[in-house]
């Protein structure tokens, strides 16, 4: 049946106006990924009325595509320049900038883009043999479970934060405070809306971002001695070999490309908490000579296999049970209900040919993404040789544009401009910034699962260990705690010694 | 002169009025709205109130360890005015902008925005810096406005153009 | 020189975007200011939308401006010039039912109406294979017998389905527990994992797995209802009188513009939605969604909507009276 699908999509999907269309999908998406602000939901906002009047394979494609290089594009200004283009890329700036502070910036595009690619290829592979049963597994995952997991999330933050376990915390709570701010689900009350419509919605998370790392990395760089000169950076070209050097940390790129699956066959979940968590577990299990943190291929790898493997996660419920797995993919669900198609199981027995067609799009978007970003790499790190001077004006102003476009508010940009200024406050006092990402995240997640959980129990607490999943969930916490307990701990001894040893006389 | 020591301890006050402002929130303005008691259904208040107070057991540890530990944390960002000089001109300037482009529009303030942004930076004025400054305003305000159909703040009289 | 540029810039943009409003509307692109999440919805916005554009000769894309039950789109509407360049999506939420509940000062009358735009019929559905019941009525008398144990999802709390089963949960005096969710797709998750004992579903949702769904009572009075769930008992099947006669349609949309924008502005949206509306390929479009294309045009907004605000209002009692009861059992 399901190579059936296929067979039957292949025809669907071997025009040119499929095929041309998903590669320019593909091109957009690293574009929309790669400007701060827009990301791949705004990207496919931006072209839906383009795709509805197409045919419905080939605007799947070019939505899809979108969806692939906007997840992946992030990473690009994050290696470059230090900006996450979007929340996605959040955990990539971790070893990516680093590596390209060291010289390798075109290693880590490529390994990135490489990454991004085979992690969204498993994602694919997932999808296509496991969709149905992987969204029976997912669907059983209730309110209770998820409040588990977003906990399990948080820790990752314990992990992420080096050797400042507990400033790390505070930032992860910051970003749990920052999430309350809106409209409160259940009570339907406003919370620290001062009285104005704009903060209604909260902050937009995307205004938060580029104003943590855009506008605070742009004042650094300001900093900085000369601003005319013209770095002098020979660019090497990696081309094709940073897939070898990729598929060095295969065991990496599979267990952080499954993460990137599952997490995103949970509806709700999504790719900025795969790739945090990803990372996570990559860093716990390396060796210690890997120097994560420092510029290790280990943490792009896990960062970009596992948010593009959730491009393929979230298609598994949207498909399979017509559930959309994030923001993008319900986006998608509607673009496919207007072209005609219901995604549900019927949509599998009954038009098989458009499974398989769309199956086939998003594999082919990977491919497209793995050979044309690889081609254009040199043209990205171009963006190293601008002058200081030129690069600021048009970084402020890109984050400017791009923030505003979101949602057409000039008090976004106030947003952004606010949290530029707490960003440059917290790294100056060596705060990670990335724990206010989780949090943002994690926090609705968490409280309304919580608050959710406890009004479906008939026994208050109970409802968490009377579930099996939840309550298994809840003891891998406790250890993990305990774990990183034992772990900064151990650390911090370490670290105390070290720096010990250059004292003694 | 703004050393290290006194960075940390104005992200410790920063913290601690963020968490003194979720209180004062929770005591008026959701008191008010009767969302601050009662079950998970309509008790808005608990859940940030926690959350402050997690925090708060953390600050306090943080400003402990700031308290005892003699040696700076990381020596090198004592920051001196010359230093600071330039950033702070630049987000001065960016904040101008924001401020100035509701009002204006984005077509007569980001020009000059730019402009001043590269002098900033260093550059030396001269026709050059202006034809950039024209070039990086209008070309994205093109890709934007015309291919992605974002309508730029066009301020009070309404500066769009119809490209 | 430097200073000579700018001025000349500056004046070129002028002359550029200041032609007075009524010289060649629309000039420029046209927004719609939606007030939900991405989602289906917003793609059916986006095709009358589309087809507006094309008709206008500009763009009109739509932004999604979520929060505070939709009001937070029409503020931000509000403030913006009234020179028909911003539309507001005008859901029965944001418009009626919000001001109604006290959360909004605005009325109908405060907006020009350009044309309906869709509405989407909804029903209350179990899960398939359910034991305790087989029937609406069925569901009423174990609920009855077990007063604050259902848990139920209208999507978000004090919402139009929410106001709609709190009546009927009313009228047959059952007590049970909203749950509220961000988007309707994770309540009919919890439906199917067997979390939740009904939830409302939305004919888009009925359409993508029929075998999911026991479709217990279609909210609506409308024949076109009944039938798009299959023949699915409706209220008008049911002995109790809910005071929705009239309301139905429910969660229909008309979009609007500011009430001082000038009356030939208003004429060219109207002009240009109403043909939009009537096109077949739109109204094919918004059909497989599972939506309702609606043809009332500006002349009848008064008699549609002015009504809705009184119903809603006696309705309001209801949530009211759910708060209190679930409150007496705890």
């Amino acid at each position: 049946m399901l190579v059936d699908s296929l067979v039957a999509g292949f025809g669907l999907f071997m025009t040119p106006l499929a095929l041309g269309l998903t590669l320019l999908g593909v091109l957009f998406g690293l574009l929309v990924g790669a400007l701060p602000g827009l990301g791949p939901l705004m990207g496919i906002i931006l072209l839906l009325p383009v795709a509805i009047g197409l045919p419905p394979v080939a605007a799947m494609g070019f939505l899809i595509a979108i969806f692939v290089g906007g997840s992946c594009g992030g990473s690009i200004s994050a290696i470059l320049l230090r900006i996450p283009g979007t929340p996605l890329a959040a955990a990539t700036l971790f070893d990516g900038y680093p590596m390209a502070q060291k010289g390798r910036a075109s290693d880590a595009i490529g390994i990135a883009i490489s990454a991004s690619a085979l992690g969204g290829l498993f994602g694919g592979l997932v999808l296509i043999f496991a969709a149905p049963a992987l969204a029976r597994v997912a669907s059983n995952f209730a309110p209770p479970e998820y409040t588990a997991l977003a906990i399990t999330g948080l820790i990752a933050i314990a992990v992420i934060s080096d050797g400042s376990l507990v400033k790390g915390l505070i930032a992860g709570g910051f970003g749990l405070l920052l999430a309350t701010i809106g409209t409160d689900e259940f009570s339907t009350g406003y919370r620290f809306t001062f009285g104005t419509h704009h903060m209604l919605n909260g902050f937009h998370i995307v205004a938060v971002v580029v104003g943590l790392f855009a506008i605070s990395e742009m004042a650094y760089q300001a900093m900085s001695g000369d601003l005319l000169a013209k770095p002098k950076i020979t660019v090497a070209r990696p081309g094709f070999r940073s897939i070898a050097m990729t598929l060095r940390h295969w065991k990496n790129l599979l267990r952080s490309s499954f993460i990137g699956s599952f997490f995103g066959a949970l509806p709700g979940a999504g790719g900025v908490i795969s790739s945090f968590t990803a990372y996570a577990v990559a860093k716990a299990m390396a060796k210690p000579e890997e120097k994560y943190g420092e510029g290790a291929e280990g943490g792009v790898v896990a960062t970009e296999s596992s948010n593009n493997a959730t491009v393929g996660g979230t298609l598994v419920p949207s498909l399979a049970l017509g559930i959309p797995g994030d923001a993008s993919s319900a986006v998608l669900i509607g673009a496919l209900l207007i072209l005609g198609y219901f995604p549900g199981p019927t949509l599998f027995e009954q038009q098989p040919e458009i499974v398989g067609g769309i199956f086939l799009v998003y594999l082919a978007s990977n491919v497209f993404l793995l050979i044309a970003g690889i081609l254009a790499t040199p043209l990205f790190v171009y963006v190293l040789r601008v002058p200081k001077v030129y690069l600021i004006p048009t970084v402020l102003l890109l984050c400017s544009i791009g923030t505003y476009a979101l949602q057409a508010s000039v008090f976004d940009l106030f947003v952004m401009l606010g949290f530029g200024l707490v960003g440059i406050l917290l790294r100056a006092a060596s705060y990670p910034l990335a724990p206010v990402v989780i949090g943002i995240i994690l926090g609705p997640l968490l409280e309304n699962n919580l608050r959710r959980s406890l009004l479906i129990s008939q026994d208050g607490y109970w409802i968490f260990l009377e579930r099996p999943v939840a309550a298994l969930l809840l003891g891998i916490n406790v250890l993990l705690i305990v774990g990183a307990i034992w772990f900064a701990v151990r650390q911090g001894q370490k670290s105390d010694e070290k720096r010990e040893v250059p004292e003694a006389p | 002169m703004l050393g290290n020591k006194q960075v940390n301890w104005l992200v410790i006050v920063f913290f601690a009025v963020i968490i003194a402002v979720v209180f004062r929130q929770i005591h008026t303005s959701m008191m008010e709205q009767g969302i601050a008691t009662g079950g998970p259904y309509d008790n808005a208040a608990a859940y940030p109130r926690a959350i402050a107070i997690i925090i708060g057991m953390l600050v306090m540890f943080q400003a402990a360890v700031n308290w005892f530990k003699r040696r700076p944390v990381s020596p090198e960002t004592d920051l001196t005015l010359e230093q600071a000089y330039r950033p702070m001109a630049l987000l001065g300037i960016f904040a101008l902008y924001l401020g100035l482009l509701g009002v204006l529009g984005y077509h007569l303030t980001t020009t000059p925005m730019i402009i001043a942004l590269l002098l900033v930076c260093g550059a030396r004025p001269s026709l050059h810096i202006v034809v950039t400054a024209l070039l990086i305003a209008f070309a994205l305000a093109y890709f934007f406005e015309a291919h992605l159909k974002v309508v730029l703040p066009g301020g009070i009289y309404g500066l769009n153009i119809p490209w | 020189m430097l200073r000579k540029l700018i001025v000349a810039g500056a004046l070129a943009a002028m002359t550029l975007g200041t032609n007075p409003v009524h010289a060649e509307f629309p000039e420029r692109t046209v927004e719609n200011i939606f007030p939900w999440s991405a989602g289906t919805a917003l793609s059916v916005s986006q095709v009358i939308a589309k087809a507006m554009g094309e008709e206008l000769g500009v763009s009109v894309p739509v932004i999604s401006t979520p929060g505070a039950a939709g009001t937070k789109a029409f503020i931000t509407a509000m403030n913006r010039p009234a020179d028909g360049y911003t539309i507001f999506d005008g859901y029965v939420a944001p418009l009626v039912l919000q001001p109604v509940l006290g959360n909004a000062d605005w009325t109908y009358k405060d907006f020009k109406p350009l044309h309906s735009a869709v509405s989407n019929a909804f029903s209350i559905g179990g899960r398939k294979g359910e034991t305790r019941w087989t029937d609406f009525e069925g569901l009423m008398a174990y609920g009855k017998a077990n007063p604050g144990k259902l848990r139920y999802s209208s999507g978000s709390r004090n919402n139009l389905p929410h106001m709609v089963i709190a009546k009927v949960l009313q009228s047959y005096g059952v007590v049970a527990q909203n749950i509220p969710y961000k988007t309707d797709g994770d309540a009919r998750k919890d439906l199917k994992a067997g979390v939740l004992d009904f939830s409302f579903v939305n004919v888009g949702a009925y359409l993508q797995d029929k075998e999911g769904f026991e479709i217990l009572l279609v909210l609506s009075e409308l024949p076109g209802a009944k039938a798009s769930y299959d023949g699915a008992p409706s209220i008008t099947d049911l002995k109790i009188d809910l005071g929705l006669s009239g309301l139905a349609p429910m969660g229909w949309t008309w979009w609007l513009v500011h009430k001082d924008t000038p009356d030939e502005v208003a004429d060219v949206l109207r002009a240009a939605m109403t043909r939009a509306m009537n096109r077949d390929d739109v109204k094919e479009q918004i059909s497989r969604v599972g939506f309702v294309p609606l043809d009332w045009d500006h002349t009848q907004y008064d008699e549609i909507v002015g009504p809705v605000a009184g119903q809603l209002g006696a309705m309001s009692n209801a949530l009211a009276w759910e708060e209190e009861e679930l409150k007496k059992l705890r």
